[in-house]
C-alpha cells in the first residue's frame, strides 16, 4: 500500500526510509561531508524516519567511538548547527561495522546485521550503499557485495550503490568498473555521484534555460558566438593532496567529471521530461557530439597544459607545483588545462566552448559566461569607439552564486556615448536561506530513486573517451604537446590566452 | 493613533515623511547610504485593524526579510477615529548577507484613519514595486475593507483562521473572493502551523508496518490549544481527504473530550476520531494513530523547541526528534513564502475542511 499522506505535500520525489552501509567510514568524505548532509536533513525534517547507518572501514572502533569522532567533526563543519538533542536521536541509528575490505566474512556479517535491522522493521527493508573508499577497493567491494547477497532487490524493496568519483582513471578502467558494478548492481541502481550536479546554481542552469522564455531562441550558433566555462582554484596542494593530485591532474580530476557535465547541461536539447533518462539522454548526446581530438596535431592546437611556478596567491608566496609536498619533481601532471571544445550539432556549430581548470590562480571561481555575438555594424558601430563588448550572460556556480547579464546602455550625457552595465542577480541577496550543501540534495535523491543529478554509465564512458584522447597525445606520442608554465597566482599560461586570440576571443576577466 | 506616541511611531517606522514624498524620500534614503544593497523579490503588504500593529508589525518585516527580500508596506487602519488622515513613514530593513554584505528592504507604513480608509488602494498601492508579486497579509477579522477592490490585486493572501471569531462567514467570505478571482491564493498560516506534524506524520507512515496498519486504525487523537480549533479540524480533513475513511455517524460533541467523529476505513473498519482542546498544549499538541499492533505518534509540548515522532509497532520502534518552527506568526509567513508553489493541498483539503466547520 501507498502513503496517501505523501501525496502533494513536497514537489520532489519521495525518499524511502533505508539501512546506508557507507564503506570507507572513517575517512573525510563520511566525516566532513556524508554524515553532516545526512544530519543537515534530520534537522530539516527531510530525512525519512527510520533510517540507519552503518559505517565499514577497516579499522578497530566501538559504535560509541565511531559516533564521538563523528560528533567531534559535526560540531565544525555543521551547516545548520550542532544540536545535542538531535545529534542524539541521530547517532543512535549509527553504527560501526569492522571488516577488511577484501573479507568476506566481513559482508557475511554485514549481510546478518542488515537482516536483523529487517527484521525490526517486520521484515525487510532498503538498503543504499555508498562508495567512499579509496578507489583501488572498488572492485573488492563491490565483488563481495554480491557474494553476500546483499545487492539484491527483495521484493517491494531496493538496494543501490553510489560511487564517489574518480569513476576509473581513464575509458578502459571506466569500462571496467562499470562491468564491475554491473555484475552487482543494475544500472538503474547504480548512482555515480558528482556533487557539482547537486550544486544550486548547476540545477538552476535547466530552469535558467527552460523556464524562462528569453534565453531559448537565442540559445544557438546564431546568436552565441563563444561560451567559456572556468573553474579557477587559489589552492595548491596543500594537506597532502599532492599525492592524489599528480596521479590525476586538473584533466582529469575535474574537466572530465564536473566540466563536461556543466557543458552538457548549457549545450543539451531541451528534454522531453524531467525523468532522470529523459535528462541523461539529452546530457549524453552532447557528450556523442564532441568532436575528438585525436591526434598530437590537433591536441596541440586545441589544449593547453601547463603547471604553475613560484608565485604569490593572496599575498602569499607559494612554491611552484613540482616543488609541492608528495609531487614528482619531474612530474609531467598538469595544474592548468585549458580547451577548445566543439560541440558538432546543429545548434552548436561553429561555436567554440572554451573550458580552463586551474589551480593557484588569483580567486576560487566556477562560473558559465555565454557571450553573445555583437550587433550588426551599422548604426552605433560607426560612431568613435563602437559598441563596447557584447551581452554577456553569467552563471556563477560558486561562490556568490548567481546570475549576471551585461548589456550596453548610453551614458547620461549630451553626446552619444556608451557603456557596457550588469544586471547581476545573487542568490544570497534575493534568498536569504542558506542552500543545502550538494550531499544532501544528493542523498535525499538516490533514497527516493531520482537519478537526474546523477551520471550515467554511457556518460561517464563518453566522456573519458573524450578525455583519453588528449591524455594519449599527452602522454604516450613521440611528439607529445608542450607543457607550459604559468606563474602562480597568474590567470594562467600565455598559451591559454592564445588559444583563444586566434579565434578573436578573449578569456573572461573574473 | 492609540497609547503610542509619535517618538514611538518614529522609532519602529523610520521617518515620516509626506504621503507624496514617499518615492522621493525612498531615493534619498538610499543615497545616504551607498555600502547597502536594495533587494527585492516580493511585494509584502501587512495589513492591520489593530491599534498599533503597525508598529509589532515592523518587527514582523523585519523577521520576515532576513530570508525574503521585499518591499515590504505597512498599513495601520482606525476606522472608528473621527479625523480623516494618512501618515506615511519609511526606512530599511537591512540584514547582513552571509556575514558580508548588507542587504537592505525598503518599508513604507501607513497609518489611516476615519474616512481615509477608503483611500486604500488608491494611495498604498500607488507604492508597490512594478512586476513582482502582492503578498498580502490580512491580520485579524475579514472587514468590508476586503473586497473586489482590494483582493483583485492580490496574488497570495495570508489570514490567519485561528484570529476569525466566525470562521464559518469568514471562510465563506474567502470562498466568494476565489471564485471572482480565481488567481487569489490563500495562504492560511493555521495550516501552516500543523505543517510539521503533517510532515512528520507523513515521514512515520513510510514505514511499511506504518502504512499496512492504516486501513485497520482505531483511533486518531489530535491535541490542539483552544485558541487553535481550526488547526486541529484541519489535520482531520487532511487525513480524511487523503485516506478517503467515510464519516458513519452524526458529530457527536462531548464537553470533556473535545470533538468526536466517527468513520469507517476503505476496508470497513469502525474507527473515532477525536479533537481535544488541552490549555496546556502547544498550538498543535500531538496527533497519534492507534492500530492492532502499532502506535504512531507525533508530539509537541507547549514551548519545546522539539516535535517528537514515535513509531512503535512490536519490536519496531522509531523515536527521533526534529526541530520545532517557531509560533511566531512572522516565521510563519517566512514559511510559508519559502514553500512557495499554489499551496494545492490545502485548496484539496478545503472542502472536507469546511464540511467538518460546518458540522456536516
Amino acid at each position: 500500500m501507498k502513503n496517501p499522506f505523501r501525496k502533494d505535500l513536497e514537489s520532489r520525489s519521495r525518499p524511502e526510509a533505508c539501512t546506508v552501509v557507507i564503506f570507507g567510514a572513517t575517512g573525510d568524505l563520511t566525516h566532513r561531508k556524508l554524515i553532516p548532509a545526512l544530519y543537515n536533513l534530520q534537522v530539516e525534517g527531510a530525512l525519512p524516519a527510520g533510517v540507519k547507518i552503518i559505517g565499514f572501514a577497516r579499522r578497530e572502533k566501538s559504535d560509541a567511538e565511531f559516533r564521538l569522532g563523528l560528533e567531534q567533526v559535526n560540531k565544525k563543519v555543521s551547516r545548520s548547527g550542532h544540536d545535542e538533542s538531535i545529534w542524539a536521536d541521530y547517532a543512535e541509528n549509527i553504527h560501526y561495522h569492522q571488516s577488511e575490505f577484501q573479507d568476506a566474512g566481513g559482508y557475511a556479517r554485514l549481510a546478518d546485521r542488515l537482516d536483523e535491522i529487517d527484521r525490526e522493521r517486520g521484515g525487510s527493508g532498503h538498503r543504499l550503499f555508498y562508495i567512499a573508499s579509496a578507489p583501488e577497493y572498488f572492485d573488492d567491494i563491490l565483488a563481495n557485495i554480491k557474494e553476500a547477497g546483499i545487492n539484491h532487490n527483495k521484493k517491494g524493496f531496493w538496494s543501490r550503490v553510489i560511487v564517489e568519483k574518480p569513476f576509473g582513471t581513464n575509458l578502459p578502467t571506466a569500462k571496467h568498473l562499470n562491468k564491475v558494478v554491473s555484475k552487482t548492481f543494475s544500472e538503474r541502481d547504480t548512482y555515480r555521484i558528482d556533487h557539482y550536479l547537486g550544486k544550486e546554481t548547476a540545477q538552476n542552469i535547466m530552469v535558467l534555460r527552460f523556464a524562462n522564455a528569453i534565453f531559448e531562441p537565442l540559445w544557438n550558433n546564431r546568436c552565441i558566438e563563444q561560451i567559456q566555462i572556468t573553474c579557477s582554484e587559489n589552492l595548491g596542494m596543500e594537506g597532502g593532496r599532492g599525492g592524489y593530485y599528480d596521479s590525476s591532474g586538473a584533466m582529469r580530476d575535474m574537466v572530465q567529471n564536473h566540466l563536461l557535465q556543466l557543458l552538457s547541461l548549457v549545450a543539451m536539447e531541451p528534454p522531453t521530461d524531467l525523468s532522470a533518462d529523459g535528462v541523461r539522454d539529452e546530457k549524453v548526446k552532447v557528450l556523442r557530439s564532441l568532436r575528438q581530438w585525436n591526434t598530437p596535431e590537433l591536441v596541440s592546437e586545441n589544449v593547453v597544459r601547463a603547471q604553475y611556478v613560484a608565485g604569490h596567491v593572496d599575498g602569499e608566496n607559494v612554491v611552484g607545483y613540482r616543488d609541492e609536498d608528495r609531487v614528482d619533481p619531474e612530474s609531467m601532471t598538469e595544474s592548468y588545462v585549458a580547451l577548445r571544445v566543439l560541440v558538432d550539432t546543429w545548434r552548436w556549430s561553429g561555436v567554440p566552448f572554451y573550458v580552463r581548470m586551474g589551480k593557484q590562480l588569483p580567486k576560487k571561481a566556477t562560473e558559465i559566461s555565454i557571450h553573445f555575438k555583437e550587433p550588426p555594424t551599422v548604426l552605433f558601430n560607426a560612431l568613435s569607439g563602437g559598441v563596447p563588448g557584447g551581452n554577456v550572460l553569467v552563471m556563477r556556480i560558486q561562490p556568490d552564486e548567481g546570475i549576471s547579464l551585461r548589456m550596453v546602455s548610453k551614458i547620461p550625457g549630451s553626446s552619444l556615448r556608451m557603456e557596457p552595465v550588469k544586471m547581476d542577480f545573487h542568490y544570497a541577496t534575493s534568498f536569504g536561506k542558506g542552500s543545502p550543501e550538494a550531499y544532501e540534495r544528493l542523498l535525499l535523491d538516490s533514497m527516493a530513486g531520482d537519478a537526474t543529478l546523477f551520471a550515467r554509465r554511457d556518460e561517464v564512458e563518453e566522456a573519458w573517451k573524450f578525455i583519453d584522447h588528449i591524455h594519449h597525445a599527452w602522454h604516450q606520442s613521440k611528439e607529445s604537446p608542450v607543457m607550459s608554465e604559468y606563474v602562480a597566482g597568474t590567470w594562467g599560461p600565455k598559451e591559454a590566452d592564445d588559444l583563444l586570440g586566434k579565434n578573436g576571443h578573449k578569456w573572461r576577466r573574473l | 493613533m492609540g497609547d503610542y506616541t509619535d517618538n514611538d511611531y518614529a522609532m519602529a517606522l523610520g521617518k515620516e515623511v509626506a504621503i507624496a514624498d514617499v518615492d522621493k524620500e525612498l531615493r534619498l534614503l538610499w543615497e545616504e547610504d551607498k555600502a547597502s544593497t536594495n533587494a527585492s523579490l516580493i511585494n509584502l503588504a501587512v495589513y492591520s485593524e489593530h491599534k498599533g500593529a503597525i508598529i509589532k508589525n515592523s518587527e514582523h518585516v523585519q523577521i520576515i526579510t532576513r530570508e525574503h527580500a521585499c518591499r515590504a508596506l505597512l498599513i495601520g487602519v482606525d476606522r472608528d477615529n473621527p479625523e480623516a488622515s494618512i501618515r506615511a513613514w519609511i526606512t530599511a530593513q537591512c540584514h547582513l548577507a552571509h556575514g558580508r554584505k548588507s542587504i537592505c528592504c525598503e518599508q513604507v507604513a501607513f497609518q489611516l484613519t476615519g474616512k481615509s480608509t477608503g483611500r486604500l488602494r488608491n494611495t498604498v498601492f500607488s507604492h508597490l514595486n512594478s512586476d513582482l508579486p502582492l503578498v498580502f497579509w490580512w491580520q485579524g477579522e475579514l472587514s468590508s475593507l476586503f473586497s473586489e477592490r482590494l483582493y483583485s490585486l492580490i496574488d497570495r493572501f495570508i489570514f490567519d483562521s485561528s484570529e476569525w471569531s466566525n470562521p464559518i462567514d469568514a471562510y465563506s467570505c474567502l470562498s466568494e473572493a476565489m471564485k471572482s478571482e480565481q488567481s487569489l491564493l490563500p495562504m492560511d498560516i493555521e495550516w501552516t502551523r500543523s505543517s510539521q506534524v503533517r510532515m512528520a506524520i507523513a515521514g512515520l507512515f513510510d514505514d511499511p508496518m506504518a502504512v499496512n496498519a492504516l486501513e485497520h486504525v482505531s483511533e486518531l487523537n489530535i491535541v490542539v490549544h483552544p485558541e487553535h480549533r481550526m488547526a486541529g479540524l484541519q489535520l482531520l480533513a487532511w487525513v480524511i481527504q487523503r485516506t478517503g475513511w467515510k464519516r458513519c455517524c452524526e458529530l457527536s460533541l462531548d464537553s470533556d473530550h473535545g470533538d468526536v467523529y466517527y468513520y469507517e476505513t476503505s476496508e470497513g473498519s469502525a474507527l473515532v476520531a477525536k479533537i481535544v482542546a488541552d490549555p496546556l498544549s502547544a498550538p498543535v499538541g500531538a496527533m497519534e494513530f492507534i492500530a492492532p499492533g502499532l502506535e504512531l505518534r507525533v508530539t509537541r509540548d507547549a514551548g519545546s523547541a522539539y516535535i517528537c515522532q514515535e513509531l512503535h509497532a512490536g519490536a519496531h520502534h522509531i523515536e527521533r526528534r526534529t526541530p520545532s518552527n517557531s509560533d511566531d506568526s512572522a516565521e510563519l509567513v517566512m514559511n510559508q513564502l519559502s514553500r512557495g508553489g499554489n499551496n494545492s493541498l490545502y485548496c484539496a483539503v478545503m472542502p472536507e475542511f469546511l464540511a467538518l466547520l460546518g458540522g456536516e
